[in-house]
């Protein structure tokens, strides 16, 4: 520090300090907050109409579909009916040749004892899907049971 | 296992008829005009099917039911051969689960082919998801009744009398 300089004292400019700047600067408004609220329940209300479209086209496209479904399966439950009863005459043959030398065996029953004691004889009784394929290839009944990888 | 042979089984050749050769795609198309077309058979077919609850009653049902199916495809083949095909692989090809939204033009080509030479006219889209009355001469299948045992216990008799409850009703829920 050197000698030469002269002090001064620092003082307020000339004229003095300009007001301290406390004034409150909002920011500029577009919309009031009605106008934020209404065009909120406006919006919302246009975007359900058209949700409301899309949800009756949607349901119609459904709709359509499971029309068709329906047409065509009186159809299809006709073939099935026949290729069923066919496979179950073709079961119970299979066991009858199968369990032929077996004492006392009596085909559809536990050795003579049915399921239902109280069923009439001639009773249609659908057998689970494991009896069904009992006869059958692994392959498709793995197929039937979903066990399969590609089916 | 459980078919014993008490249990009446129609014969392989009782139940062999020409199917209906088609695949699912050819199904979806014609599902529309071909449940209008028999729609007294499918509906006499189900009626027997829910009815009787039992796949053997109903064989000549559905066997009607496929024979309608199969002339049905065989007009459609005679007259709309090309734009049912048509149909068939815009249905196959468009979409994974045959939807019927990407072939509508395909579908009025085949709906007015089959308007003019069949004179069907294509049911509307829900038609067959709603409610129909069939009339049929099918005999109303008996109504099994409540069952009644023997050793039932006896019920009151009717004059038996009934008198107020001595210590009033039990005030205390569930107790």
């Amino acid at each position: 520090m050197s000698s030469d300089i002269k002090f001064q004292q620092d003082m307020p400019p000339a004229g003095g300090y300009k007001p301290i700047d406390y004034k409150r600067v909002p920011a500029k408004t577009f919309f009031s907050g009605w106008a934020l609220i209404g065009g909120y329940l406006g919006m919302t209300a246009g975007a359900a109409y058209l949700y409301y479209l899309n949800c009756k086209a949607v349901r119609a496209r459904e709709l359509e579909m499971r029309s068709a479904s329906l047409a065509i399966y009186p159809m299809l439950l006709a073939e099935r009916d026949r290729e069923y009863l066919k496979q179950l005459r073709r079961n119970r043959d299979e066991e009858s040749s199968l369990m032929a030398n077996v004492e006392g065996w009596k085909t559809g029953t536990w050795y003579g004892e049915p399921i239902y004691h109280t069923a009439p004889p001639n009773t249609l009784i659908n057998p689970k899907y494991v009896e069904y394929y009992v006869h059958s290839s692994f392959k498709d009944f793995s197929e039937r049971a979903n066990m399969a990888w590609l089916s | 296992m459980g078919i014993t042979d008490d249990v009446t089984l129609p014969t392989e050749e009782e139940l062999t008829v020409q199917e209906v050769n088609l695949s699912g795609p050819a199904l979806k198309a014609g599902a529309f005009h071909l449940g209008k077309a028999c729609e007294f058979e499918n509906n006499e077919f189900i009626l027997c099917r829910n009815e009787l609850k039992d796949p053997r009653a109903c064989i000549n049902e559905g066997k009607a039911t496929t024979n309608c199916a199969l002339n049905f495809f065989r007009q459609v083949k005679k007259t709309c051969a090309d734009e049912f095909m048509q149909y068939v692989n815009c249905l196959d090809k468009s979409s994974p689960d045959q939807k019927f939204l990407p072939c509508r033009k395909t579908q009025g080509v085949f709906d007015k082919c089959v308007k003019d030479n069949l004179g069907m006219e294509r049911p509307p889209y829900d038609y067959f998801a709603r409610v129909h009355v069939h009339k049929t001469a099918r005999p109303r299948p008996p109504v099994e009744g409540p069952a009644v045992y023997e050793d039932a216990t006896p019920g009151l008799p009717e004059d038996t009398p009934r008198p107020e409850a001595k210590y009033g009703s039990r005030y205390i829920f569930m107790w």
